[in-house]
This record gives structure tokens, C-alpha cells and sequence, in this order.
């Protein structure tokens, strides 16, 4: 559930990451809290294939990686990237995929924590939920208050 | 205190999560020993396994982590030749990994498919391993394979890390953050990676090193790293692990046996174990190596039995999790709690398993020596669909893993069966 706070933090988001693009286009991509737009170009630097499906509120761009994993971007209709989700043999390159959240997720995974096939990372504005071992990893990672109102944590898989 | 939270300041590692404090010389109390519920004669094809504080128990010992010693050789030769101890006995992974700086010998790197070097970058959930593939000898009891591909983690030949590779997390190469000299993976499958390294030069894999850059290559099926267990002559199908039970406040040590072979000897046979099928290395739905759990009511469809994890970790919100920064992620209520899953196969045979859950703060602070709780567990990250088998189920156990495509009397890999 969205609160008011929470829908100004996502225009916050909005306005942030569109002048990051414009004023550093190179530095934008497919990435959590970044614009959508340069996902078509980051797949093809990594030689992967795209499928974009629409649902109500959302769009979901579903990347083919040549390791065999699936790595799909969960878009707002505004056009930033809320949430990331893979499955699959190999891990995705989270500095790419997390972006200015990889720093919280590597200090996550130096720290002391429970077993070694799974890792969580719970915050107030970024949560990561990464599991699986050798050729079987799955995981996820969204902004919660970006994630739009209606949509359901189960559906960001 | 200051001990207790550095010995957990030091746990990175694989499985080093929970602390353990080691009394600091004197103070040994007398610890009852695991008690045996089958004791395995020596044989050709049975290794001693243990479950200890680890290659480093002074300052990051480690907590349910199975080790066994094994003895690698320069290719060819049966001079040069080093037994490690506390390698790691892990059914979650494939292949023998050595950390480099217990490596006194001198093994030959493999040659990459252009003529470089063939390096390689191991992801695991929370970092990542970097080291060259090396060619080994490898004899483990009675049983001994030839050339067999190795990772040699940490090696100061190959320092600098691809980008590709050290942006999956923080890097895992030394015996502390390991917990270990080395790991044994002798999970259901041959090869590290399979036909995705084939056909592809996938990222955050393989790669090509010359003396001043490397980038990601193909690497074939024989090139990878590879279980050494199908590479035996004989006793190739896969391993039973056997392990006693564990009293429920825990154990000082673990002695058990890892028999290699499923059917092959008279030390091996199956009977009538319940066997549960796990989905093959190309299967896309469920991921490779997994199975079912049905758990308080929940349809877990990514679970897996793995003796690399350190407890039982599943998802359980009544279950109070530990209150304390030195025990989080793991579960402490207020008195042991008896639980129940049912394990159903690919092959939908199912079958139930009970077990206790035990306040992890207790354990640990009850008997701070201990090395071994059969009622360790903890939360698996939330919204996910695993119910993560680790070391706490293999005790008081036979557990069968046959590797995929190897055959037993009884039904072809890959399966686990108990």
C-alpha cells in the first residue's frame, strides 16, 4: 500500500532519474530506480533478447542473458524501474542491475548473516531478497516506495 | 563479549553465521560426542567426514560445517602430492575448489580453447570466488581420479578481477571467510556450469586470461570444473553420506562417513530408501537441483537438500526470530518447537520429515564450544519458495545423491534419496 508520502517519493524519483539522464545520458540504464528507456540498448551490449509485456499499471521487460538466466525489469507506466527479478544458473551483474543500490547489497553480504544461500537485505527504501546455490539462483530487488499502488509484491517475480 | 562478537565479525564466510567461542584454552567441559546410529567400516570407498570448528577455530570457527581431508597430486605423479585437510563436504556445488594459500604444490593451469589461461569467477549468493582452472590428480579413501579440473581460489597469478565477475559482490578467497581449505562439491550434477558454458561465452564465468587482461570464453563440458566423484573408475554414481544424530542441545564434534557409489559395493546398497527425483541441469521452471516442500500449508517448489548450508532455513512467521545482532536470521523461541514438511520429488513420490527448531541464542551460549546442532534454523528471505535442507537434516541420516544420467539398482540420477 502506497502512502502520500510515498507517491511524492516516486515523483521525487521521477524527476531525479530523468535529469540524471539528461544530463549524463551515458551514465543511464536498465537499472533499479533509473529510466527504462535504455533497457533495448543495454540488452544488446549484453547480447540478450527482449520481450516487454504491459499489465495494468505496470510493464514488465523480460531479458534473455546469454548465461541462460532470465532477468525481468519491472517498469511504471512513468517509465522508472521499480523492481528487478532473476532466475536462473548464474547471478546478473548487480552493479549494473542495482546501480546506486549495489553498495547497500555488498555491505549486506559482508556482513555477518545466516548461511551462505541466501541473503536479505530489508530497508525502508530498498529491499533485496537474493538465494540459490550453484546453477540455481533466484532473487529479486524493489523500491518500496516506488513500487505504484495496486500492485502486488507476489506479482514482482 | 569482545571475542564473541569478533569471532562473528570474521564470519563473512560460507557458514560461519553463527558464533561460536572458543573457551580460550581450559575451561573444556566434558562434551558428550555424537551418538552413532550406523557406523560405516573402513573400505576402499568410505572417507572419514567431521563436523569441527575448522581450519582457523581460534578466530573464525565455524558452526555445522562438514569437512573431510583430501589428497590432490600433480598430475602424473606420486610424489608431489598434498593431503588438505577441513575440505568442505558440499552437496550444493560441483567440483573441488582450493583456496591458495594451503596449496603448496605446484599444479599445471588449464589452457583456455584460444591458448590463455582458463580462469574462472564462482558466484555464490553473497560474493564471488576468483581463480585459475587447474589440473589435479585428485584421491579421496580408495577412490582416485586423473587430470581433473580444479578452481585454485585467491591465486596471486590472476589478481585482477573482471569487472563482469567482482560486480556479482564482494570476493570470497580466503580460508577465513571460507571457513574452509577447500570445497568438495559432489552435489547431482558433473559439471559447474553445463551446456550454458558450452555455447556460450557467458559473463561471470569462465574467462580467457592473458598476462594483462582476460574476457569471458566458452568453456567446454570437460574443461569446467567437474565433481571428481563421476570421474572414479569405479564407485562413479554418486555418494551416501551418513551421519549420526545429534542430541538436541547440540554436540563438541561430528565423526561420519562419506561412502562413494550407490549399489557398487556391499557398503552401498539402497534398500528401500524413498527416493525424490530433483529436476535436471536444463530444466527452466524449477530450477536445477530442486524439488518440493510442502510447508505449513505453503508449496515450496525451489527447496533443496544441501550439505553447505548450516541449518534448516525456511520461512516460518511464528517462529520468534533471534532478537540479537549476533544470531540474525536466526530462529530463537521460547522452548524447542516440533515442526513437520512433507518432500515430494519430480517424481512425485513424497514422504515426511519431522525436526525441531531450538533457540539458536541459546545454543550457542549454553555450550559455546559446540560445533554441531541438529535444531538450527532460520528465516530464508521472505517471498521466496525454498525450504533450504542444510547440514542439520544429513544428521542421524543415510542420504543417497545420484548424480544426473549415472543409474543405482534403484533409479537414475538426479536424485536424493534418505
Amino acid at each position: 500500500m502506497l502512502s502520500r508520502s510515498g507517491i511524492g517519493q516516486k515523483y521525487v524519483y521521477l524527476a531525479a532519474a530523468l535529469l540524471v539522464a539528461a544530463l549524463a545520458p551515458q551514465l543511464a540504464r536498465a537499472t533499479l530506480g533509473e529510466p527504462e528507456t535504455t533497457i533495448a540498448a543495454d540488452a544488446a551490449e549484453l547480447k540478450a533478447s527482449v520481450k516487454s509485456t504491459e499489465q495494468t499499471n505496470y510493464r514488465v521487460h523480460e531479458i534473455q542473458l546469454p548465461s541462460g538466466t532470465v532477468l525481468r525489469e519491472f517498469a511504471t507506466v512513468g517509465g522508472i524501474v521499480f523492481a528487478v527479478a532473476w532466475s536462473g544458473p548464474a547471478m546478473p551483474n548487480l552493479q549494473q542491475t542495482l546501480g546506486s543500490y549495489f553498495d547497500v547489497y555488498v555491505t549486506a553480504a559482508k556482513a555477518p548473516h545466516a548461511g551462505h544461500r541466501h541473503l536479505q537485505v530489508q530497508q525502508d527504501n530498498f529491499v533485496m531478497q537474493s538465494s540459490g546455490r550453484m546453477r540455481a539462483f533466484t532473487g529479486r530487488a524493489y523500491l518500496p516506495q516506488a513500487v505504484p499502488a495496486g500492485v502486488s509484491l507476489d506479482e514482482l517475480h | 563479549m569482545d571475542k564473541f562478537k569478533r569471532a562473528l565479525g570474521g564470519g563473512l564466510a560460507m557458514l560461519l553465521s553463527l558464533a561460536t567461542v572458543s573457551c580460550g584454552g581450559g575451561g573444556d567441559t566434558v562434551a558428550p560426542s555424537s551418538s552413532g546410529v550406523t557406523t560405516v567400516a573402513a573400505a576402499s570407498n568410505v572417507v572419514a567426514v567431521t563436523v569441527d570448528a575448522g581450519p582457523d577455530s581460534a578466530s573464525a570457527p565455524t558452526i555445522n560445517t562438514l569437512y573431510t581431508t583430501v589428497t590432490v597430486c600433480v598430475p602424473g605423479s606420486t610424489t608431489e602430492c598434498q593431503a588438505i585437510d577441513h575440505i568442505q563436504v558440499d552437496t550444493g556445488s560441483y567440483g573441488l575448489r582450493i583456496l591458495a594459500p594451503v596449496l603448496t604444490l605446484s599444479l599445471p593451469v588449464t589452457v583456455a580453447s584460444d591458448g590463455n589461461s582458463l580462469v574462472e569467477c564462482t558466484q555464490f549468493v553473497d560474493g564471488y570466488s576468483w581463480g585459475p582452472i587447474a589440473s589435479a590428480d585428485v584421491q579421496i579413501a580408495g577412490e582416485s581420479a586423473s587430470s581433473v579440473p580444479v578452481q585454485v581460489i585467491g591465486s596471486s597469478k590472476f589478481a585482477t578481477v573482471p569487472t563482469a565477475c567482482s560486480s556479482t559482490g564482494p570476493a570470497e578467497d580466503t580460508v577465513a571467510q571460507f571457513g574452509a581449505n577447500g570445497i568438495l562439491g559432489i552435489g547431482v550434477f558433473e559439471q559447474d556450469c553445463g551446456a550454458g558454458c558450452v555455447n556460450s561465452a557467458a559473463p561471470g564465468y569462465y574467462y580467457s586470461c592473458s598476462q594483462t587482461t582476460c574476457s569471458p570464453i566458452a568453456a567446454s563440458l570437460a574443461s569446467q570444473v567437474l565433481n571428481p566423484v563421476p570421474l572414479f573408475a569405479t564407485d562413479n554414481n554418486g555418494t551416501i553420506l551418513v551421519l549420526p544424530s545429534v542430541a538436541a542441545n547440540g554436540a563438541a564434534s561430528v565423526s561420519g562417513s562419506l561412502i562413494f557409489g550407490i549399489d557398487t559395493e556391499s557398503n552401498n546398497n539402497s534398500g528401500t530408501q524413498t527416493i525424490l527425483t530433483v529436476a535436471p541441469g536444463s530444466s527452466q521452471t524449477v530450477l536445477p537441483g530442486n524439488f518440493t516442500t510442502v510447508y505449513g500449508g505453503q508449496s515450496l517448489s525451489d527447496s533443496f537438500i544441501d550439505s553447505g548450508t548450516n541449518g534448516l532455513f525456511f520461512n516460518d512467521s511464528s517462529i520468534p526470530a533471534c532478537t540479537s545482532s549476533n544470531f540474525t536470521g536466526f530462529y530463537c523461541p521460547a522452548s524447542t518447537l516440533s515442526r513437520s514438511a512433507t518432500l515430494t520429488g519430480v517424481n512425485n513420490v513424497s514422504t515426511t520429515v519431522d525436526f525441531s527448531i531450538a533457540n539458536a541464542q541459546t545454543l550457542a551460549t549454553n555450550n559455546p564450544t559446540y560445533t554441531a546442532f541438529s535444531t538450527l534454523g532460520g528465516t530464508y528471505s521472505s517471498s521466496t519458495t525454498t525450504f533450504d535442507w542444510g547440514l542439520p537434516f544429513y544428521f542421524g541420516r543415510r542420504v543417497a545423491t545420484a548424480i544426473e544420467n549415472h543409474s543405482t539398482s534403484v533409479g537414475t540420477g538426479p536424485y536424493v534419496a534418505f
